[in-house]
């Protein structure tokens, strides 16, 4: 409806799109057309891109899928839960005032509490605003299906809001609309839509691209314009929700009504008592069990005493045809909001609305089951009467009300002084009435409630029982003697009425179980106090029935056929047997009502005597219908066994010290059984007989199939299929002439009824069809049926078998097996609630009711994955308090923050780091692994900054924690051998050395060791020993890990219990440094820690010693020279310094002038020789060369004339001699 | 803020209250054990089940007072991983596997259990049978896959003991819920005759006495003998048999027998043996259902601790040992069973009546396995 809208709304009126949009319509250029066109624009470019594109289209397709989940979604969903959130004075109460107005035309005042309203046919909406307590804005987020954001456009964003998208986030994402509000505080219009879109875009990067933000223009006296939120509106009643993990895991109520049920009296005489508290409102998530457990944030974990559901106090309209609703279904609902005046008693729900309203629910729930059951019953006690049928005797025909009238007895009108109104009296006409004492309304009152097996019958009825008992001792005694009487069926009455007094062990306990179960399938409709205690079938029913297992065993071994006929008959018979046992029932029932005397009476005078006829039949009969599981095995099964009846089990006192031991009973024998899952055999089976292994024929492949199995007629069917068909081209008809035969066979039939003929073929071809269609549907689909697509069937098949198993089962019941389903309104009572729950109520801030899972309740270590958020201005320290927000709970408590090493070591962190994830380990309450959690340290008052400090998930829970420390043992050496050193100072005694034996030590300067054995003396000093020699100033470490422990610090933030006004304020364990900063103290730090300035002293280095062998060794050059420097030479020998005179000097300057003239004169002479030298070994160089030059040609002559010679000598000498020789 | 605690009276369904107990969170206390007995408190096979307990658990803590008639029991988180364990020869391995199959899926890390004791004995269900019936029935709730097993490495008979078996299972975070309302007819049967310590002819009479019976109805009957020798046949003589009857649809019924032990009653001959085994595989496939008597709890708890969907099973009758587990699965998970009796019509000879459980389950995820 709303798409349709937005469109015409946006429709486009001219421009290109619109143009391009009517070609299309008018059936213009296509895209088909395009590729004619142009063939090469469309071809292949490249293979690579065109295997890009298709990887990634693949890719985005892949990406949509989810894991498919089972849908869970109840058939009449809950109201949906909007949270309006934003800071103050942004318009939240305006904004929920205008829509609630919007749907129901109603004004509220003020908007306190959930206020739910039925918003369309199938839509209702609960309205919650959330103030800017934190604590609030956690609570809410874990419950809201959607969430309205209200921005101020005129400031921009506040913390608030990002404050509140980050708890969202953690606690699964709602649905998050934003509303800009205060839009008309812009004069300029360019501003305006600047705002707009920054404040958009800013939104969508927290959000997703593209979440809707609404746009609220401006108020128009007191109101926002009517048409934005009519807008609003449909948007709201048109969106679809995804399932949040957390919610559809855990039931929970978001409270709109408290009731305090505690005794005034209790109150009065102790304010401070513990109340007992009934909390209303509508089920959400999934189903809730009875006395489960549950979380009240801020307040904490309770048990829930009893839950009932109540009618609809919102109800949807019932299904009607039309579009809108009317004024009458346009309901409001709103408790603690004071929508007129609502009134508080125990059952009521009262909603008073103005007069303009018709509608005026009022649904009134009497307190007493009496008058309740009285309301309830639809039918009247006269119509009830007259359509029930009384047989008294099996086998005799069954009495009509109108019989027992004439026979019986009769009624007469009595008006009752006492009571002030008329009672029916019952009057016999055949018996004299002495006994009827106990009036009929006694009995009246006690058969409405359905606790007579119970508790305490009133005097009429024990009466009756040991009447009763005489009545039957009689019997049996008469059976003993007598011969056998006509068989009569005792009235079931007596029985039922005698059950808690002794019954005889083979006694049917059947009967008197069927009855209870009746009744309450009945009764149970009717009544929804009464729904709880399903235990009718008491301990005695259940050895009663062991018993009569017991006795009928033993007499069904002594003659197994009776028991088999009996089984048969029984099973021939049952259905007639179960209408009589109604019928009964209804006798039961009206007898009370008349009078129980009747009954009595019946039984001496009919068949009481003669009911032991067929004992054994009976006997077995019952045994069998345990052994098989007759109808009551539910109240066999649930009957209220568990409840120990103490008085039976008390042991008599003989003067308080002795005590009488009596043998053990039955149910002791039973409690301290054999522990066995072994099920014994049936002893009445004997698997000799060809008729017992007759029974299981069938149970094998070799035994008769059923019809639709049997391998016949599936191949007979196959030929009815595929044997005729009709070719569609020819038009011709193929028959099979099976097929024929089969015809023939119906045509047979079909002479006997001709009626039906038409039809019946009508439908057996129709059925046909059907069948081929999915035969052909089926091989179809499997072609490309995905794993995918198969699991997506595989939960649609589970979502509709959840639907259809319980749907025709009453709701009493089926809030039994599956639990109170979401959706329905139920009323919880939570005993030993404190007071301040009572006494500090505020209905502005949310009472949530967070079922628990099983274990749920326990406490534990759990290891999570944190992260500092980014925006939080400081780090974490370990073991500093921290608020959590994990589950429904929030809670303070000490983290570790650790981080692994690659070896899966979890080492502690004193803080967190900056920007990494790292392990939290925390003593806290179970929650479930994968759940998402957030941390803020304080949550009282408001500050500036970013609230939420860390944000995480659990990875794990255990009852041990790993995380670990480094230690460092110091020890120094003691004595040095070679290797081997003894080190002390490290431990204390022998035994601390002789748990680390074998442990590897390390010094300061890398040698390695080991430790080997603990030494004497002193204690804790051991050998060790090492790769190399330690030196006495070296330092030993032993570098060990320490486990560390987790402070057990679980401490629930109970902010709802302060005062109202300063429920913000609540403040729990305070951190080291502002437990610091409040006292005043300053650390000492350590002296070592404290830098200084540093002051490097002058380093002096020793002479360099070498050995004087050394010395000897070595070359002059290296060798160290002996310079000492000369020392003073004595005075004695000091020579005195001698003082020319001026002659003299004159003297010696002359010669020192002539000398130097020499020198120079000689010097120049020098290198003058010297080069005259030089030229004179050239000279002879050069006749030097010459001559060689010489001898080596004359040489050379002289050796090739040689040469010569020497050849001529060989050529003659080959010759041969010369002749001359 | 721990969850409340449940009381019981007396030793009786001992093992179902513990592991319920271990399972849900919820404390138990257990009083008046055997306590007007003439010996007092809890015998030793139950005080060696509470060690196999603390075992597979961390953080339980268990407090028995000086008589042991009074027993405390908070349980801690299911640890897994290896464990051995020396099962008291009062009761066969049967008695503490059984409890152990409840708990295995749900362990933080995969169970390796070896438990060393009698394998075979007449009160609890043996090896063999819990290997063929319940193995196939966990998988079909997704209890599968890589290191599912379970292997008798010796067999042990009663008294003597001396058996061993190996038992691994693999961690679940959920069970997957079940229909299973058409057992299907039964297609072969099967079996092992075992002996030990005897002339290994006794095996093959006990198949030749046992197929006498059976053939009647079916000719797919394959009994394997199987005679364990030297170290691994434990400390005592016997011999027995187990049968299973499987059936179209995968489910499977199973009767077993063994010798009584030496020197405790008449000794039992093997075709009586045989013949009353067979009895018992026809009484049991009359009793009928897609599960076997002995395994109906098992099934109703993984049942329970299913996802939030309809389950459905159809069980022959229910026996008093199934019965109080309802019972105390009502008390610790407040799930109650749809109970509906199914009469076989009168032309079907499809034994006796038969019981179609229904249960939405609890929604249980296993809180002890570690998420990476």
């Amino acid at each position: 409806m709303k798409e349709k809208w937005y469109q015409e709304k946006t429709k486009k009126k001219n421009g290109p799109k619109a143009e391009r949009k009517k070609l299309k319509k008018h059936g213009g250029p296509t895209e088909e057309d395009a590729r004619k066109r142009n063939p090469k624009a469309f071809a292949v470019q490249s293979a690579v891109r065109m295997a890009k594109t298709f990887h990634r289209s693949q890719d985005m397709k892949t990406k949509k899928h989810h894991i498919p989940l089972v849908d869970r979604t109840p058939l009449e969903p809950p109201p949906i839960v909007i949270v309006v959130v934003g800071p103050p004075k942004v318009g939240k109460s305006t904004l929920i005032r205008c829509l609630i107005k919007n749907f129901t035309r109603q004004k509220l005042g003020d908007i306190c509490g959930p206020v739910t309203i039925v918003s369309g046919k199938k839509r209702r909406l609960t309205f919650m605003e959330c103030n800017n307590d934190i604590n609030t804005m956690i609570d809410l987020a874990k419950v809201a299906d959607l969430v309205l954001m209200l921005i101020d456009a005129s400031f921009g964003f506040e913390m608030e809001t990002f404050e509140f998208l980050n708890i969202c986030q953690v606690h699964g994402f709602p649905r998050i609309m934003g509303v800009l509000t205060h839009l008309d505080s812009f004069k300029n219009n360019k501003v305006l839509r600047k705002t707009k879109k920054n404040l958009k875009h800013r939104f969508w990067t927290e959000v997703y691209q593209g979440a809707k933000l609404f746009y609220l223009s401006g108020m128009v006296y007191g109101e926002y314009q009517l048409q934005e939120v009519k807008n609003l509106g449909r948007f709201i009643s048109v969106m679809k929700f995804r399932p949040l993990v957390w919610q559809t895991s855990h039931p929970y109520v978001l409270v709109d009504r408290m009731e305090d049920l505690t005794d005034p009296e209790l109150v009065r005489t102790d304010p401070k008592c513990d109340r007992t508290v009934s909390l209303y409102g509508y089920l959400r998530g999934t189903h809730l069990k009875n006395k489960g457990q549950v979380h009240i944030p801020g307040v904490g974990d309770f048990q829930v005493a009893d839950v009932n559901f109540l009618p609809d106090p919102c109800a949807l309209p019932d299904a009607q045809k039309k579009r809108a609703l009317n004024e009458k279904e346009r309901l409001l609902y709103a408790p603690m909001a004071g929508v007129g005046g609502v009134v508080y008693d125990k059952d009521a729900v009262y909603i008073d609305l103005p007069a303009s309203h018709v509608n005026q629910q009022q649904e009134m729930r009497p307190t007493t089951e009496l008058v309740q059951s009285l309301i309830d019953t639809h039918a009247t006690l006269d119509a009830k009467m007259a359509a029930s049928k009384v047989s008294l005797f099996s086998g005799s025909a069954t009495l009509e009300p109108e019989d027992i009238e004439k026979e019986g007895l009769q009624e007469e009108s009595v008006w009752d002084p006492n009571t002030q109104r008329e009672r029916r009296k019952v009057v016999f006409t055949t018996e004299d009435e002495e006994d009827v004492s106990g009036s009929s309304d006694d009995e009246d009152g006690d058969s409405e409630d359905s606790d007579q097996e119970d508790q305490g019958e009133d005097d009429g009825e024990k009466n009756l029982s040991t009447f009763l008992k005489e009545a039957r001792a009689k019997c049996v005694e008469t059976t003993k003697t007598g011969a056998g009487a006509p068989p009569v069926k005792r009235p079931k009455l007596e029985e039922r009425k005698g059950e808690s007094a002794e019954v005889p062990a083979f006694a049917d306990s059947e009967d008197d179980l069927e009855v209870s179960e009746d009744e309450e399938e009945s009764g149970g409709e009717e009544e929804a106090g009464r729904a709880g205690d399903s235990g009718h079938c008491s301990e005695e029913d259940e050895e009663e029935s062991d018993d009569g297992e017991e006795e009928s065993e033993g007499e069904s071994g002594e003659d197994d056929v009776a028991a088999d006929a009996a089984m048969k008959e029984k099973i021939a018979s049952e259905e007639e047997e179960e209408e009589e046992e109604e019928e009964e029932e209804e006798e039961v029932e009206e007898e009370e009502e008349l009078c129980c005397e009747f009954s009595i009476l019946l039984f001496l005078s009919a068949g009481g005597l003669k009911w032991k006829e067929g004992l054994q039949q009976k006997a077995s009969d019952a045994f069998l219908r345990q052994q098989q599981a007759a109808p009551n095995l539910r109240k066999r099964v649930y009957g209220s066994v568990v409840e120990v009846d103490d008085s039976e089990d008390e042991e008599q006192e003989l003067g308080g010290l002795f005590r009488v031991s009596r043998p053990q009973n039955s149910k002791k024998f039973q409690a301290n059984a054999v522990d066995s899952s072994r099920f014994s055999p049936d002893a009445s089976h004997n698997w000799e007989l060809e008729e017992m292994l007759n029974s299981i024929r069938d149970c094998f492949v070799t035994g008769k199939w059923d019809e639709s199995q049997d391998a016949a007629t599936l191949l007979k069917e196959d030929e009815e299929m595929y044997g005729d068909f009709e070719d569609l081209e020819t038009g011709e008809v193929h028959k099979d002439h099976t097929g024929e035969n089969d015809d023939d066979d119906d045509d047979q039939e079909e002479s006997v009824v001709k009626v039906d003929d038409k039809e019946a073929m009508k439908n057996k071809r129709l059925e046909k069809k059907q069948r081929l269609k999915e035969r052909f549907d089926s091989e179809y689909d499997d072609g490309d049926a995905t794993y995918f697509d198969d699991l997506k069937e595989e939960m649609q098949k589970q979502a509709e078998l959840n639907r259809a198993e319980f749907e025709d089962v009453d709701d009493e019941t089926r809030v039994q097996y599956e639990g109170f389903r979401p959706g329905m309104y139920v009323r919880l009572e939570i005993p030993s609630l404190p007071c301040e729950f009572v006494t500090n109520f505020d209905p502005h801030y949310p009472i949530i009711l967070g079922g628990l899972g099983s274990s749920e309740g326990n406490v534990g270590y759990l290891q999570m994955r944190l992260k500092k958020h980014r925006w939080y201005h400081r780090i974490l320290k370990t073991r500093d308090p921290l608020i959590l927000s994990l589950g429904w709970r929030r809670f303070q408590t000490m983290p570790l923050y650790h981080i692994e090493d690659h070896n899966g070591r979890h080492r502690l962190l004193k803080y967190t780091p900056q920007h990494m994830h790292c392990g939290a380990s925390i003593w806290g309450p179970v929650t479930p692994q994968g759940t998402g959690f957030l941390a803020v340290q304080t949550v009282a008052g408001v500050k500036a900054n970013f609230r939420i400090a860390a944000t995480g998930v659990v990875l794990d829970l255990d009852k041990s924690v790993t995380v670990v420390k480094k230690l460092k043992l110091i020890g120094y050496p003691e004595k040095i051998f070679k290797n081997t050193s003894f080190i002390k100072g490290m431990f204390n005694t022998v035994l601390e050395v002789a748990k680390f034996e074998g442990a590897s030590v390390r010094t300061v300067s890398g040698v390695r060791g080991q430790i080997k054995k603990a030494l004497s003396t002193p204690a804790g000093a051991f050998r060790a020993t090492f790769e190399d020699r330690l030196l006495m100033s070296d330092v030993v470490f032993l570098r060990s890990w320490f486990p560390v422990t987790i402070p057990q610090l679980y401490n629930p933030v109970t902010s709802l219990l302060l005062p109202v006004g300063q429920k913000d304020s609540w403040a729990g364990m305070r951190t080291l440094g502002q437990l610091k900063h409040d006292l005043g103290i300053r650390n000492k730090p350590n002296a070592d820690s404290l830098y200084k300035p540093v002051v490097r002293a002058q380093r002096h280095f020793n002479r360099l010693q070498i050995p004087k062998e050394l010395q000897k060794a070595l070359p002059f050059k290296s060798k160290p020279k002996q310079l000492q420097p000369k020392g003073k030479t004595p005075r004695d020998l000091q020579r005195p310094s001698v003082i020319r005179e001026p002659h003299e000097k004159k003297v010696a300057a002359l010669l020192h002038a002539l000398s130097t003239v020499h020198n120079y004169n000689r010097k120049k002479a020098h290198t003058l020789q010297h080069a005259k030298h030089k030229q004179f070994l050239q000279e002879k160089g050069k006749q030097e060369e010459a001559k060689l030059q010489r001898q080596k040609e004359a040489r050379k002559k002289l050796y090739r004339a040689m040469g010569q010679a020497d050849q001529k000598n060989q050529r003659s000498s080959l010759k041969g001699a010369p002749k001359d020789d | 803020m721990a969850s409340q605690g449940l009381a019981y009276d007396g030793c009786n369904f001992f093992r179902q209250r513990l592991v319920l107990s271990t399972l849900s969170g919820k404390r138990v206390k257990i009083s008046n054990i055997r306590s007007k007995d003439d010996n007092p408190g809890l015998r030793d096979f139950e005080a060696s089940f509470i060690r196999l307990l603390d075992k597979v658990t961390n953080g339980s803590k268990i407090e028995i007072n000086q008589t042991g008639t009074v027993l405390f029991y908070m349980p801690g988180l299911l640890h897994g991983g290896s464990v051995e364990h020396d099962c008291n020869m009062q009761r066969s391995v049967g008695y503490y596997l059984e409890a152990l199959l409840m708990l295995a899926p749900f362990m933080k890390t995969s169970l390796k259990a070896t438990l060393r004791g009698v394998t075979n004995d007449h009160t609890d269900p043996t090896i063999d049978m819990l290997k063929s019936t319940a193995l196939p029935l966990m998988k079909k709730f997704g209890i599968d896959g890589e290191g599912f097993d379970l292997k008798v490495v010796k067999r042990g008979m009663a008294p003597g003991g001396g058996g061993e078996v190996f038992f691994s299972c693999p961690v679940r975070r959920t069970i997957r819920p079940v229909q299973l309302t058409d057992p299907g007819k039964i297609k072969r049967i099967r079996g092992v005759a075992y002996s030990v310590r005897v002339s290994p002819q006794m095996a093959n009479r006990i198949v030749d006495s046992t197929r006498s019976v059976l053939n009647q109805f079916i000719p797919d009957i394959y009994i394997y003998t199987d005679h364990m020798k030297g170290a691994n046949s434990g400390k005592s003589p016997g011999f027995g048999l187990t049968l299973v009857a499987e059936t179209l649809n995968g489910s499977f019924l199973s009767a077993e027998m063994s010798s009584t032990p030496q020197g405790q009653g008449d000794p039992m001959l093997p075709e009586d043996l045989g013949r009353n085994c067979a009895k018992l595989l026809l009484e049991e496939v009359h009793r009928g259902g897609c599960v076997d008597s002995s395994n109906q709890s098992l099934t109703l708890l993984l049942m329970t601790l299913g996802q939030q969907d309809v389950s459905k099973v159809l069980l022959g009758p229910l026996s008093p040992y199934t019965i109080e587990f309802l019972r105390h699965i009502k008390d610790f998970f407040q799930i109650m069973f749809k109970i509906e009796v199914q009469k076989p019509s009168e032309d079907k000879r499809k034994g006796g009546d038969k019981v179609l459980m229904t249960c939405v389950g609890v929604g249980y995820s296993n809180i002890n396995k570690t998420l990476k």
